[in-house]
């Protein structure tokens, strides 16, 4: 008996599955991904392309391993559903009896407080069928209601992004930064979270004097360090305390800071998709480190 | 030569050996792996979305994800109204505006035809056309409106409802439902298969 | 016998299994050995800064060749690449070669192919750190130093196969299918991988998909095939198995390379869901090997712990053996959707992979190396006394590595899941479990220095003893009647 030949055919089989069902299977569906018009509401093509100096930025965020540290990939548990009563019509008690044939657990005596306080939610955090039916029962009454999908899991609660994150957020980036490991908090929408590139800077120059207790390394050598000349440089950072440098020197951002801190600043992922559904309504801007 | 282990061991198999004995793969392993592989099918089954390229964790299949579609307009009696309006049925001779169009067609905004309180003598005009001099808003007018029968109950609510409630029109008047307009179309089917002339619709008390 | 007692205080120390003397693997062999325990070296050297600076972020932070993600990512490359395929391509050319005589020729091939490879290392590290790292997790090495590496895996692992082929006996032994397999494994995971990362680059999440699908296929199945295919080697040798046809091995075998290769993709990935689903599926599929092996190691059998405790590197490999049980027992059970979502992103999986990787499949290489050399040098270890010591600092450093990320891991993962803890808190609570690693990291590279030490003096042996007329002949001749009392 032959055994080498077995050996080589078993070993042969069992690698050809596994390379037809996770690389050349998954190649033909979502390696060939194009720009569509698959965002809610909206007839813009997504995703767009970087801007060019984020491309140069991400190219920085790759060789200096920021994805050994950083994941850009926001993970959700669940969606929910809010009914919101924006417009009670004209038709009270009609309202409430539609309402109440859809089971929505709301009497004929609160009926009559619907109307205060539009709009209002009636209904939390319930499946999306019942949303759906719910709806067309205020509708058909000549009120107006609608439905906000509720994005669920630490991730989202954390703010680190509305939604998860799918295979068309990544289409353009090259190479795909995924990571694996939330040594630091999750930047896939960074650049929705702190849009202010001067923090960026101070917090690459030196990340304790934004965020006490960082683990982050500081990236100094992404900076340079020079004697003011007449003009003083408009990007020179804004240091206090220790950090600042001496008189007649001033700190500036090379290139490769500012394609980093581009390439941060493009990092969102917030648009509603097909296969990611979410609310429209964006999430509150801070220029506060996530929690 | 013979007392080399290496040696033993690869010809172990060899047909010029005779084999002492052979250890087989115990028997609940084999039993293990089928139920392991059963339940993955199932969990597959269930919980793996099919290959579809549009599902993803944590929706388990492309059922649920659509059931989280709500885009404008779906299920919407107003947004449906507006999609019939522009079909184009009405804004045909009223105009995407509502305005109609002076001396020809009468307008839809502010009229006090559109904004009865009782929907009877609009869905009944609707339904079957009108025929005959109309004077709205202090205008008048001699045209004929074609029947548009051929629309779904709930079509004609929706349209009705889109022009009753259009607030940028001017208009506020109450919702029509699919079945207010069942009823009409049942009480009417034979008795006036023709036109209305507007004098008629004077006559017919607008709660009917 | 007596020209032999009379030369007992030469270098040349009559090794304890001489039956299994086999002379003509002896310098591809060392040179594999060696180069793999300079790598490892290196390895633990930059892990041990890259470890310092979590506690010390501004430790070497101001060169960009010094910062976190090129120190640990070169790191990583030169345990992978630079130790462990290099060494488990020594170990299955022993495997393959048995009793055989490698020609002279295919010494060359398998020693230029070898010097090809730790070029393409060398060329590769220092690309990462100078910025030229490809952001590909376990294919961190630039692509020019990729095709160095494709060339001279192509060599030794194709004559490795050969060697096979020209076998005396008909019938492959098991340990010969592991390793067989793997060779072949390595050879298509590897150019799928560079070809469509690295050369003409697919477009979007694909390229984690190719990425996940290489980590699964090397770590699962490669490193499980050629570390399981030595310590089965070990077993076969050290019990009387004569005659005895064992059918467990080769179910391990099947099940492994079924299921392991469809293990990479990490469930709530970024991809439609079937996908992470049935990597999960394949890796509880894992539990079979995984029983299969506990059931043949530790079941009844007169097994590792009776008979073969004399042999250096048996301690090594009884470690890595419990070390593969518990690593593949780790990743069933945080692939279960529950533990999953808890786990995913934490040090826990790092734990899981250093388990794996080192206390695995890093040992069963040293266990094997320790044990092989004897045979193929007719020396004994010139520094007996730092074998014993090179396991306790490795088995100790190992521990200490996994047991902390793993508890620490399993504590930041539940703290993550509760939003109302802030980020900063989270990370903070994670420094007490870093540090104890440091410690294992530095115990880990004392281990490797001696290990290297133990390997360049037996070589300085092997080279001195060249010219006494009695090795000589013994070494020319490897059959085993010439040594025989």
């Amino acid at each position: 008996m032959k055994y080498g030949a077995l050996v080589f055919l078993s070993a042969f089989l069992a690698l050809a599955a596994s390379w037809g069902g996770l690389i050349l299977a998954p190649q033909i569906q979502v390696g060939r991904g194009q720009q569509e018009t698959n965002a809610v509401n909206s007839a813009e093509l997504y995703p767009q392309a970087r801007p060019g100096l984020a491309r140069q930025g991400l190219s920085v965020y790759r060789a200096n391993g920021c994805a050994d540290c950083h994941t850009q990939q926001v993970r959700q548990t669940g969606s929910q559903c809010d009914v919101v009563l924006v417009d009670a019509g004209t038709n009270a008690e009609a309202l409430a009896e539609a309402l109440m044939k859809a089971n929505v657990g709301i009497s004929k005596a609160s009926a009559a407080g619907l109307a205060v306080g539009l709009p209002k939610p009636i209904l939390r955090r319930v499946p999306a069928n019942l949303a759906k039916s719910t709806v067309s029962a205020i509708q058909s009454v000549g009120a107006k209601g609608k439905v906000e999908i509720v994005a669920l899991g630490p991730d989202i609660a954390r703010s680190w992004g509305p939604r998860r994150n799918v295979a068309a957020d990544y289409l353009f980036d090259d190479p795909v930064l995924l990571g694996s490991q939330r040594i630091g908090p999750d930047l896939a929408n960074v650049g929705l979270r702190l849009p202010d590139p001067t923090w960026h800077l101070r917090h690459l120059y030196e990340p304790r004097s934004e965020v006490k207790g960082s683990l982050m390394p500081p990236y100094r050598f992404l900076f340079e360090r020079r004697k003011t000349g007449p003009h003083p440089s408009s990007e020179a950072l804004q240091l206090s305390g220790k950090l600042a440098p001496p008189a007649g020197w001033e700190i500036v951002p090379r290139p490769e800071a500012l394609a980093l801190v581009a390439y941060l600043r493009s990092l969102r992922s917030d648009t509603p998709l097909f296969e990611a559904p979410m609310s429209s309504s964006a999430p509150a801007q801070t220029n506060a480190p996530a929690r | 030569m013979n007392s080399d282990p290496v040696q033993d061991i690869l010809t172990a198999g060899d047909s010029r050996e005779p084999q002492s004995r052979s250890v087989a793969v115990p028997i609940w392993l084999i039993v293990l792996m089928v139920l392991l592989l059963y339940w993955g099918a199932v969990y597959f089954d269930q919980n793996g979305g099919w290959f579809s390229a549009k599902v993803y964790s944590p929706y388990r299949s492309l059922q649920e994800v659509e059931s989280f579609q709500f885009r404008a307009g779906a299920g919407d009696v107003f947004e449906l109204g507006r999609m019939v309006y522009n079909k184009p049925t009405c804004v045909a001779c009223h105009q995407a505006s509502g305005q109609g169009n002076p001396g020809q067609f009468p307008p839809l905004a502010a009229s006090e035809w559109v904004n009865e309180p009782e929907p009877g003598r609009m869905i009944r005009l609707v339904l079957n056309g009108l025929q005959g001099p109309i004077t709205v808003k202090g205008q008048s007018f001699n045209n004929s409106m074609v029947a548009w029968n051929m629309l779904s109950d709930q079509e004609i609510a929706a349209v009705i409802t889109y022009v009753r409630q259009n607030k940028e029109w001017g208009n506020n008047a109450p919702a029509v439902t699919p079945a207010q307009v069942k009823s009409v179309r049942e009480k009417i089917v034979k008795a006036h298969p023709a036109p209305f002339n507007p004098d008629e619709l004077m006559k017919i008390s607008p709660a009917e | 016998m007596t020209a032999s007692e009379s030369t007992a205080s030469s270098p040349v120390a009559p090794v304890s299994d001489a039956d299994s003397l086999n002379a003509s693997c002896r310098w591809p062999l060392l040179v594999l050995f060696i180069s793999a325990a300079g790598w490892a070296v290196l390895a633990s050297f930059f892990q041990l800064i890259a470890s310092i600076k979590f506690h010390s972020p501004d430790f070497l932070a101001d060169s960009p060749w010094t910062t976190y993600g090129r120190v640990h990512d070169a790191a990583g490359s030169a345990l992978l690449y630079g130790f462990g395929i290099q060494a488990g391509l020594g170990i299955a050319l022993r495997i393959c070669t048995g009793t055989a005589t490698l020609p002279a020729a295919r010494q060359w091939i398998v020693t230029f192919g070898a010097t090809l490879w730790n070029l393409g290392v060398l060329v590769g590290i220092v690309g990462i750190l100078g910025g030229d790292n490809t952001g590909y997790e376990n294919l961190q090495l630039p692509h020019y130093a990729a095709m160095l590496l494709f060339v001279g895996y192509l060599l030794a692992g194709v004559t490795i196969v050969f060697t096979l082929h020209g076998r005396r006996q008909p019938c492959l032994s098991s340990p010969q299918w592991f390793v067989l397999a793997a060779m072949f494994w390595f050879a298509w995971i590897f150019t799928t991988a560079t070809w469509l990362l690295l050369l003409s680059t697919v477009r979007g999440v694909e390229q984690s998909v190719i990425d996940w699908w290489y980590s699964g296929n090397l770590t699962v199945v490669w490193l499980g095939l050629v570390g399981l295919g030595t310590g089965l080697y070990f077993l076969e040798e050290s019990r009387d198995a004569a005659g005895t046809r064992d059918y467990r091995p080769l179910f391990v075998f099947w099940t492994l390379i079924l299921f392991g290769s469809w293990t990479g993709i990490p469930s709530g990935a970024p991809v439609p869901v079937w996908m992470p689903t049935l990597s999960m599926i394949a890796t509880l599929a894992l539990a079979v090997p995984l029983l299969t092996i506990a059931v043949t190691v530790y079941g009844g059998q007169p097994g590792l712990r009776g008979n073969s405790n004399s042999r250096a590197g048996s301690r090594f490999i009884q470690f890595a053996l419990a070390a593969w049980v518990a690593a593949t027992a780790l990743k069933v059970i945080s692939a279960l959707p529950e533990a999953a979502s808890r786990i995913d992103f934490t040090w826990f999986m790092t734990a899981q992979a250093e388990l794996n990787t080192y206390g695995f499949y890093a040992m069963m290489m040293f266990g094997g190396i320790y044990w092989i050399v004897p045979q193929v040098t007719g020396m004994e270890w010139p520094l007996r006394k730092a074998v014993g010591v090179h396991f306790w600092l490795a088995a100790a450093g190992v521990l200490l590595i996994v047991l902390p990320l793993a508890i620490g891991g399993v504590a930041q993962g539940m703290k993550l899941n509760h939003a109302s803890i802030p980020f900063i808190d989270v990370t903070a609570a994670t420094l007490p479990y870093l540090r104890v690693s440091t410690m294992g990291d530095v115990l880990i590279f004392i281990g490797h220095l001696l290990f290297l030490s133990n390997l360049l003096a037996v070589t300085v042996r092997v080279v001195r003893a060249w010219g006494m007329p009695r090795y000589r002949s013994v070494m020319m001749e490897p059959s085993a009647g010439e040594v025989e009392p």
